[in-house]
């Protein structure tokens, strides 16, 4: 190692170091080395979480409505940011949910989608609905629709803006060339724009699924209790009267790191692609 | 784009946005809405409010608020440090410290707040309010190193080079040069920063234990507890820092004419 790296390595591990120790402790706690309950090294809290179909069934639902909801946000962030780059109005509507905190707009989302909520009212008044038990369980629903529409409301917020940026640094040049050599709208938009921001956007693209991953304030409001959700999986089990049950928590834990990890050598690789990334 | 095409996106676009906030806006200042009712029939003006001076929210604002602050200051010093060295060092560790910013942000809060509970608790730090602000610098920390790196990566260097060539020392460099330079950029840190610890949940409960209790906290239990008038109430409340921060940022930019 070099001289001029000594001082960057030592900052980056001191603003890793609760991390890596957190990390750590949560390897040593998953083979039963430390935490409650802890006495020899086993794997019984491992086997016990893997081996569990409630595990699996909460990873799959909670990695299904994730994609869901990032490829929704994703699709309607494209769609607005190509038609309100040129707007102040629509760029500022466009990002306001930034605003609105994670459990506020699960709040937001359990007064409009449950039963009794703002459209079963609308549905009601409209002769659709005579009673709300007629309104479909849109929340802690097992299709986590409510969740879905929820995650879709905050991150469209985040990858709209990020699009617009992409969109305003966009070489305007080659689309004139190409629609002077005979190209059509569609195909510009497909052959030029599309690719260049799909480049551009896809790395804020994983950040967004892999931050629904994790996300814990929505589930908690809107998510049903089976299939459970990563998040309140790790929760639970973290604070399960069985003492036993808490070794769960931290393999849980452990198995969400490493899919966010793999998302995030996968948003690695993709910056190595795009060019003028430094190596 | 026709203009009709636009004013339908614009109509649109403000439906998908706003219809939440106003939902959660006409609840919070309705202390009855009952179902079929699809507007509030009347508002109340001071009982609705009377939820903001119960001495619980008050005090719950008042640990998010120091709390935050508190974040938002030490999460920028943090960060702007290791973005300053790190843009000095070679291309692989610079690489390796954006992944690892990159990953204490979109890690789940509550998978590495696991660990982090057991250590805090070993520490002393457990169900505290100095262990919940460790727990809520380690994702504020990771956005404002990237945050630190966009700007001083599009910092001239020239211009610090230029100070040590006319015999400015490295100290005046800092103080003549680039903290001149760097403060508005500090303040939006700290803003940012604020507002991450702010809106702060998981890490706050697993941390906290429950005894801490932050505004999100207190708007989790009203909710869960059926009060979802002293919910949204809080929820607007929870939500107008970040509206604030928002506007600011929106005029700085327009200032700067940057897209926001």
């Amino acid at each position: 190692m070099t001289r001029r790296n000594v001082a960057p390595l030592a900052a980056v591990l001191l603003i890793a170091s609760p991390v890596i120790v957190g990390v750590a402790y949560t390897i040593l706690a998953a083979l039963g080395l430390r935490g409650a309950g802890a006495s020899e090294l086993t794997v019984r809290h491992v086997a016990a979480a893997l081996g569990g179909w409630d595990t699996w069934r909460g990873v799959g639902w909670t990695l299904a409505t994730a994609a869901v909801a990032t490829a929704v946000a994703a699709a309607a962030a494209f769609t607005v940011a190509l038609r309100v780059q040129q707007s102040p109005l629509g760029r500022l509507l466009a990002v306001l949910p930034l605003a609105v905190p994670h459990v506020a707009a699960a709040l937001a989302a359990l007064l409009l989608l449950s039963q009794s909520g703002w459209v079963s009212r609308l549905t009601h008044a409209a002769g659709l609905t005579p009673t709300p038990a007629d309104f479909p369980a849109l929340v802690y629903d097992r299709f986590g629709v409510s969740l879905v529409l929820a995650f879709a409301w905050k991150e469209f917020a985040y990858l709209v803006l990020t699009a617009v940026a992409v969109l305003g640094t966009l070489d305007r040049a080659s689309d004139e060339v190409a629609r002077t050599l005979g190209a059509s709208a569609r195909q510009v938009f497909w052959r030029i724009t599309w690719p260049q921001l799909w480049r551009g956007t896809s790395p804020a693209v994983i950040a967004a699924f892999a931050f629904l991953i994790g996300q814990y304030e929505m589930p908690a409001l809107l998510a049903p209790s089976t299939p459970t959700a990563l998040p309140l999986l790790i929760y639970e089990r973290s604070v399960d009267p069985n003492l036993l049950r808490r070794g769960e928590a931290y393999v849980v834990a452990l198995l969400a790191l490493t899919l966010c990890a793999g998302l995030i050598a996968a948003h690695g690789i993709w910056r190595r692609r795009l060019p003028g990334v430094t190596r | 784009m026709t203009h009709a095409t636009h004013r339908f996106t614009l109509l649109a676009l403000a439906g998908w946005v706003l219809t939440p906030i106003v939902v959660l806006a006409l609840r919070a200042v309705s202390l009855s809405w009952r179902y079929p009712q699809i507007m509030p029939m009347a508002t109340a003006s001071g009982g609705a409010f009377e939820a903001l001076a119960d001495p619980r929210l008050v005090a719950a604002a008042a640990t998010s608020f120091w709390l935050a602050l508190a974040t938002g200051v030490l999460g920028t010093v943090l960060g702007f440090v290791t973005a300053r060295l790190v843009t000095r060092a070679s291309g692989r560790l610079q690489q390796l410290t954006w992944l690892g910013a990159l990953f204490l942000v979109v890690a789940p809060p509550l998978a590495s707040g696991v660990g982090l509970q057991v250590v805090m608790l070993s520490l002393g730090f457990g169900g505290t309010v100095l262990g919940v602000l460790l727990a809520h610098l380690v994702p504020a920390t990771g956005y404002l190193t990237l945050f630190a790196a966009g700007i001083l990566g599009s910092m001239q260097s020239g211009i610090e080079d230029e100070a040590r060539t006319l015999g400015a020392s490295r100290l005046q460099v800092w103080t003549r040069v680039l903290l001149p330079q760097l403060a508005p950029r500090f303040a939006e840190s700290v803003v940012l920063g604020a507002l991450i610890s702010w809106g702060q949940l998981a890490l706050t409960l697993l941390v906290g234990g429950g005894v801490v209790r932050t505004l999100p906290v207190e708007l989790l239990s009203l909710v869960r507890s059926g009060n979802d008038q002293a919910g949204a109430l809080a929820a607007l409340v929870l939500s107008l820092p970040p509206l604030l921060g928002l506007g600011l940022l929106v005029r700085a930019t327009r200032r700067t004419g940057a897209a926001l």
